[in-house]
Order: C-alpha cells, then sequence, then structure tokens
C-alpha cells in the first residue's frame, strides 16, 4: 500500500476536475447499480439483489461503464459533461493491466466528432499531467488508422479481407492457427493483438482509428469502419471514443443482436445474464450529435507513474484482497 | 483437450504433435471482444521457444504427463544415463535437450522427471541446492578489483563467483537459476 499512489491519484482527479469545469463541462454523478444494461457479450458482469421483503425483489448490476446512464442525462439535457466513475467488469482473469473495478474518466462534447476528440484528450493529458509524468506519455499522437497499422505491421489490407474465410486464410498464413470457424472480428483480434499491438511504438502515444465495423458498437459506422478510435500508451490500450451512434433503428438492431450473442455466450456456463430494456433506444428520437471517450484512469496513472502492474496503483487491488 | 484459459505454467500441450511446456503465461484483453492469454512455450526436445496469444476459449491439446523420480548416474558426453528408482529402468536423454544441466546435477542424485510417452520431457533442478567445493583459487593478496570474492568448482564442474573465505571441502548453497553464491552451509 503506497501513500505515494494515493497523493498521484487524487493530484489527477484533481487536475482532470479543473480542466473540465473551466472548459464548462458539467460534472456527473450517476448510479453505479442498474437494473438493466446495454447488452456487450464479452464483458462480464457482477449482480445485485435490491430486497424488501413487502415488495418484489429486483436483481441489480454494477455498471461496466457509466454511459447508459450519461445517455439518458443528455438526451434531456444536451450540454457537454464528464464523470469519474467506478467501473465493474466480472473477470476470471486477472493481469497486470485489469482490475474487476477500476476507474473510468468519460467525457461527452456535444457537436463534437470522433476526429475533434483527439486534439481535447491530447491536451487534457498533457495539462493534467503529474509531475514526473514521462515525456513518452506527453509527447503528440501519431495518428493513424487500424487498415493503415494492420498493412503496415502485417501487410494484410483489411478492405480485401471482409469475408471472414478470406480473413481466416490470411491469419493462417500469418502463423495463427484458427480452430475453426468464428467471427470476423475474432479472427481480427487474433492478428490484431499478436501483430500490431505488439508492434506499435512505445515512445510516444498512439491514437488508432476507424476501427472495423464488424466490432459492434454505438459507433456510427462509415464504410466498411467505425468512426472510433483507441489511444494506446506505452503499448497499452488506455482510451475508446465513439462518434457516437444516435439513430434509433441501428441502436436497436444493435442491442438485439448483441443480446443474442451475450445470452449464447452465457446460456451454459453460469455467468450473470443482465436485464437489457430496449427502451433506453428511445433516447436516440432526440439525441445531440456528439463525441464520448473513455479513459481508464488506474492505466493512465500507471503509464504517468512508469508502473507495469495495475496493482501498483490501487491500494487495494483484487489480487491481493482474494490471494491469487 | 482444455481451453488455452486453463493453461498455467508447468502446463504440458501438444503442439503439432510436439510437446511443449509452458513457461509463462499472460492474460491479454482487446478492448471489445474475446479474452486472449499469451504463453511462452518450450520444446523440452529441441529447446524451441514458441509464443503464441490465443483466445481463451482455444481447445488445445493437453498431455498427461506423469511426475517420476530418476537417479543421475553419469553422462558420457552426449547423453545423461537416468535411472527410474522405482522401476530400475534406464534412460538416455540427450545432454543437449538440457544445456548446463551437467553442470548441475549431482551423481546419484535423484530428481523429479516431467515424462511423456516414456521419454523424460523435463528434468527439475530445486532452484536452491548445496554443493561440495571441489576447487578454490587462491584469493590474490591485495586484489581489490573484484572486491572480496574468488572463483571455486563445484563438485559437478560448476564454477561459482563466492566471498574469499570460502575454502574447498567446504559446502555452498547456489541459486541454480542465476549460478549465483547464496550461502556458505555448516554440514
Amino acid at each position: 500500500m503506497d501513500i505515494r499512489a494515493a497523493k498521484d491519484r487524487s493530484l489527477l482527479y484533481s487536475n482532470i476536475r479543473s480542466f473540465f469545469t473551466d472548459r464548462g463541462y458539467l460534472e456527473l454523478e450517476t448510479p453505479t447499480l442498474s437494473p438493466d444494461l446495454i447488452p456487450e457479450a464479452t464483458i462480464d458482469d457482477f449482480a445485485s439483489l435490491f430486497s424488501n421483503e413487502f415488495s418484489v425483489t429486483h436483481e441489480m448490476y454494477m455498471i461496466p461503464s457509466p454511459e447508459i446512464f450519461i445517455k439518458k442525462f443528455l438526451a434531456e439535457n444536451p450540454v457537454s459533461v464528464f464523470e469519474i466513475s467506478k467501473c465493474f467488469r466480472n473477470c476470471e482473469q486477472l493481469g497486470r493491466t485489469h482490475n474487476p473495478e477500476f476507474t473510468m474518466l468519460e467525457y461527452y462534447t456535444i457537436g463534437f466528432d470522433e476526429k475533434d476528440s483527439i486534439a481535447l484528450t491530447e491536451e487534457m493529458i498533457r495539462k493534467t499531467a503529474l509531475e514526473n509524468c514521462p515525456e513518452s506519455v506527453l509527447r503528440p499522437f501519431e495518428i493513424l488508422t487500424v487498415r493503415e497499422a494492420v498493412l503496415k505491421y502485417t501487410g494484410l489490407d483489411l478492405d480485401s479481407l471482409q469475408n471472414p474465410r478470406d480473413l481466416r486464410a490470411a491469419a493462417e498464413k500469418l502463423g495463427l492457427p484458427v480452430p475453426g470457424p468464428e467471427p470476423w472480428d475474432d479472427t481480427f483480434n487474433r492478428i490484431f493483438i499478436n501483430f500490431v499491438e505488439t508492434a506499435l511504438p512505445t515512445d510516444h502515444p498512439v491514437c488508432l482509428t476507424d476501427y472495423p465495423k464488424q466490432i459492434e458498437c454505438l459507433a456510427k459506422v462509415q464504410g466498411n469502419y467505425r468512426r472510433r478510435w483507441e489511444l494506446y500508451i506505452n503499448g497499452l490500450e488506455v482510451a475508446n471514443c465513439y462518434f457516437e451512434e444516435d439513430d434509433e433503428d441501428i441502436a436497436r438492431d444493435y442491442y438485439r443482436r448483441e443480446y443474442q450473442k451475450l445470452l449464447s455466450l452465457r446460456s451454459n456456463n453460469g455467468k450473470t445474464i443482465p436485464d437489457v430494456d430496449e427502451s433506453f433506444c428511445d433516447i436516440f428520437a432526440n439525441f445531440p450529435r456528439c463525441s464520448g471517450v473513455a479513459i481508464g484512469l488506474d492505466r493512465l496513472l500507471m503509464t504517468e507513474t512508469g508502473a507495469s502492474d495495475i496493482d501498483s496503483v490501487l491500494l487495494f487491488p483484487f489480487s491481493r484482497m482474494l490471494g491469487l | 483437450m482444455i481451453k488455452a484459459g486453463q493453461i498455467d505454467k508447468g502446463t504440458a500441450l501438444l503442439i503439432k504433435g510436439a510437446p511443449f511446456i509452458c513457461v509463462e503465461r499472460e492474460f491479454v484483453n482487446p478492448g471489445k471482444g474475446s479474452a486472449f492469454v499469451r504463453l511462452k512455450l518450450k520444446s523440452p526436445t529441441t529447446g524451441q521457444v514458441l509464443q503464441e496469444t490465443i483466445k481463451s476459449q482455444d481447445s488445445v491439446e493437453d498431455i498427461n504427463v506423469e511426475q517420476m523420480d530418476y537417479q543421475y548416474m553419469y553422462n558420457d558426453g552426449e547423453n545423461f544415463h537416468m535411472m527410474n528408482v522405482d522401476t530400475y529402468d534406464q534412460f538416455e536423454v540427450p545432454m543437449a535437450n538440457f544445456e548446463g544441466y551437467e553442470l548441475l546435477m549431482k551423481d546419484g542424485e535423484t530428481y523429479r522427471c516431467t515424462v511423456y510417452n516414456d521419454e523424460i520431457l523435463d528434468i527439475q533442478i530445486p532452484s536452491k541446492v548445496v554443493y561440495l567445493v571441489a576447487e578454490a583459487e587462491e584469493a590474490i593478496k591485495g586484489d581489490t578489483v573484484q572486491g572480496a570474492t574468488k572463483f571455486v568448482t563445484t563438485e559437478t564442474g560448476l564454477r561459482v563467483r563466492v566471498p574469499i573465505f570460502i575454502k574447498q571441502g567446504e559446502k555452498i548453497r547456489v541459486n541454480t537459476e542465476t549460478k549465483e553464491y547464496l550461502e556458505r552451509v555448516n554440514s
């Protein structure tokens, strides 16, 4: 338990709050328990029970992201907002860069698209950085599309590999065994994790833009890709940004398909199956044009303090509490 | 068959028909998508090292290995001659597969081995072992360049840097991974 970790975190949060409130963003505080979640098939959930002996028991879920509440707020109050929120993702795999309870900074800027969010994020990181933050964190972002990165590090052109069978053949040619037919995005992740993520430079931040549309999420689609970027610092994925989807029909379609995927993955293994409420998509009837960024603050702290393990920036990491 | 997510250090797998042992394992998750595990695998027969990052849900063929005790008898320059302490069966294990082990294994000592298909895949040398100092060089008086240390040779031929007070015939505890002197042992 390092008091320095506590001091660094407190200072970073204070700097972040000043940065956003000085620019007119409203700070929100939204619940950590919700009766339903936005479906995400590969994020596992913590469940709890709201029980009262005189009324019906409700299963409640710890939020994996404040997105669900922030978006409901934005539909009625289209103002730029930010929130520093605890998030919860249940998982059996603990590693150097994951703790099931972690802290996310999310900020949504009205009128922005994801490209506008890049400059804002660069400025925010630079202006809020801790005193001994390494240069590698503060340098200007190298910006390239996922397609360009894949081409650079594997020679493959994603545009010509939109068929899952073709992508699988390409993966196997790179020496990656693919055990059987699988969704396009799974094969893409095999290639991406083995060849691209590990090759990214670590002496400056890298902003990978335009992720393949096959990776489903609530970011607008354009051609074969989505208006989305992720930020890598020291080879670690630290932030995710969308040009937020605001079409009601597309959002509903996502809800249904993603929930089916979730059910098929979890029906037989005892994992929590959260309730989802499709009426959430009603908010898109009147949703402001905006771009949202989510930054893992524990990971940002890791990069700014030179920590190689998330446990170093946490006072009470899961692994220590559970003796793992 | 097991899922890749179940693999731990020491798990033995079959990759393209050849046995490999997992020496390192790290969990890796993409921002959105299925969980992955990064594995470092070593072939005990060829020494080849593989790095693979695969989906935690991928099935991999684990092999049933047995842990058995073998006594190290001697080496002939090409093979270690080992004897199973229960069955008295004798096995030859190519020295090339276990480079440097001839400097760590003591004649007549018993070692826990990982066995698959009648083949010794791995010889487990304890991380700290006590050796007899067979030869100790003279410390050169006034030689302060190296500090107060000198080299000795153990009964197995291993050269270790030790404090100058260590004499021939004494026993020392050595870290077999780093080959570093740990402490003198009083018999």
